[in-house]
């Protein structure tokens, strides 16, 4: 490669060094920086045999497609000694421009300071020190350099030189900010989509609420209309008529009553409906006359289906508590209701009178009615004659999901 | 149904449902004293009539007005306010100075057990747990 006389003798550095040289530093140094490792090799010379092993190091550097500097910490303000071509390369400074000054004129406006203090704090420490900052070109563009600075001790355990190599990792940055963009673009996508989606949730039981609030009032409105029409009516039969059909609304209301006061809209229990509505019979019995027990397993029924059921209960009981009764006769009724796998049971039973009047009474309407809701809730409903009184036995298949509730 | 008879004030925008009830409450032995729709007519009744029980919906004619309508009747020592409403998660949490909420809709039943409960508790004698369909505002409930 390139003898140790050839070097001394074409030592430009020393034509810009401050202060003077320094033959401890010299070994790097060379005329043909930034021409790059091709010209070096093309001497001809074996450098290893001829120069010992500081001159293949210093071959080493110049080859190295890593741009590299070596500064001398011993000369006031640390002038650059080496750079090699690589470094020229980058910087597009010639090592003529660059040698014997400080690497300050890489910094320009949007250096930013705190990484340009790191590094002189640790130089004046003597520590190695590893920063990533912005340095600019001859040609005034800037690059992101990651520069990790080295002290090189000197035998008396001083510091010679610090020996810095600079990686352009612009493209990184880059590529780091556009993901930290695009990044920060789709937390902002998510939270939108998050809000939306909370508004749109808001609004719904905003709505739910609202409907259920019409629902119940309503219901209350049609019942208060029927009532107070019953209230005028002067016939008999007809008041009657009216008051059985206030007490099916009245079931009803019940049902949506239930239905949105608990938690899940979407569930109606059999025993808190049960309970209400025998409170509300019961209301209007003579307790010492006719006894009405209720013994109605929790069965969890789809919203669906709640009133359907609620008005069958409601049907099975006002039919027992009025028709299996006459006159003064005594007794009780019960309601019982039981979960099953698959299905539920429901038996509403009397000691009563038996069937037979039951078919011959004004109430007709009941158990067409009854009728009816059987088909539609897809059970099935068998009478029993108990000699004395009659059950009523519903077998109610199961939805998967109410069976597993 | 109890001997007590109470003089109520109804304070609700719906008609019907007013008249149903001015008719249950005669029928059960209270004397109703008078229906308001709007809140200032409802305030208004209840500083000239003094009822024992105002029975408020939350919804009037002028929009949800009922609270301000509990909270001006309650301060009136002699008077017991009873929300009626088919929204009682809207109340705020001290129920306005009102001692329960009948929820709508309610039956008959409903109604007078809750004007005979309110009758014994007004009479000071032990209330125990109020009727199913009636909500304690949480001060009663702590003292019962």
């Amino acid at each position: 490669m390139i003898g140790r006389g050839r070097m001394a003798g074409a030592d430009r550095l020393g034509e810009n060094r401050p202060g003077p040289a320094d033959p401890g530093a010299s070994a790097p140094r060379d005329r043909a920086e930034g021409r790059g490792p091709a010209r070096s090799t093309g001497g001809g010379v074996d450098p290893a045999g001829a120069a010992g092993p500081e001159a293949v190091f210093a071959a080493a550097f110049r080859a190295s497609t890593s741009p590299m500097v070596l500064t001398d910490a011993r000369q006031p303000d640390h002038p650059i000694v080496f750079a090699n071509p690589a470094f020229c390369r980058l910087t597009g400074y010639s090592a003529a421009e660059v040698l014997g000054r400080n690497c300050r004129f890489l910094q320009g406006p949007d250096t930013d300071r705190g990484a340009v203090a790191r590094v002189r704090a640790a130089v004046s420490r003597g520590e190695p020190v590893s920063v990533d900052v912005l340095n600019y070109r001859r040609d005034g563009t800037p690059f992101w350099n990651a520069m990790a600075l080295n002290p090189v001790p000197d035998a008396a355990g001083g510091i010679r030189s610090f020996f810095a190599v600079l990686t352009d990792v612009s493209g990184t940055r880059q590529a780091e900010r556009a993901l930290a963009r695009a990044r920060d673009d789709l937390e902002q996508d998510v939270d939108g989509r998050a809000r939306a989606l909370q508004a749109a949730l808001d609004q719904q039981t905003a709505l739910l609420h609202e409907v259920d609030h019409r629902v119940k009032n309503n219901l209350q409105v049609i019942s208060s209309l029927v009532l107070l029409k019953a209230r005028r009516t002067r016939d008999a039969a007809c008041r009657e008529a009216l008051n059985s059909m206030a007490e099916r609304i009245g079931a009803l209301a019940t049902v949506h009553r239930l239905l949105y006061s608990v938690g899940d809209v979407n569930r109606f229990n059999l025993r808190d409906f049960a309970a209400d509505f025998g409170a509300d019979l019961a209301a209007g019995l003579d307790p010492d006359r006719i006894r009405l027990t209720i013994d109605v397993d929790a069965i969890a029924v789809s919203a669906s289906r709640a009133a359907p059921l609620a008005l069958l209960v409601h049907e099975l009981a006002t039919n027992a508590v009025r028709h299996a009764f006459p006159g003064e006769r005594r007794g009780r009724v019960a309601i019982v209701a039981r979960r099953r796998a698959d299905a539920m049971t429901l038996e509403v039973s009397d000691d009563g009178v038996g069937l037979g009047p039951h078919d011959a009474n004004p109430e007709g309407f009941g158990r067409a009615l009854v009728g009816m809701v059987v088909r539609q809730l897809r059970g099935s409903l068998a009478w029993e004659d108990l000699a004395p009184g009659t059950r009523a036995r519903l077998v109610l298949p199961l939805d998967a999901d109410e069976a597993g509730a | 149904m109890t001997g007590t008879s109470l003089r109520v004030l109804i304070v609700e925008d719906e008609a019907f449902i007013a008249l149903e009830l001015e008719c249950l409450l005669e029928e059960a032995g209270h004397v109703p004293v008078g229906i308001a729709g709007h809140s200032a007519q409802a305030i208004a009744l209840g500083r000239d009539q003094r009822p024992d029980v105002a029975l408020v919906d939350v919804h009037l004619v002028d929009g949800p007005t009922g609270i301000a309508v509990a909270r001006a009747l309650s301060a009136q020592p002699e008077t017991t306010v009873l929300f009626t409403t088919a929204n009682a998660k809207r109340l705020p949490e001290d129920f306005a100075g009102a001692a329960g909420v009948i929820a709508k809709p309610y039956s008959e039943r409903v109604v007078r057990a809750a004007l005979a409960y309110i009758a014994g508790r007004r009479q000071g004698g032990d209330p125990g747990a109020p009727p199913d369909g009636v909500t304690l505002a949480p001060d009663l409930q702590n003292r019962s």
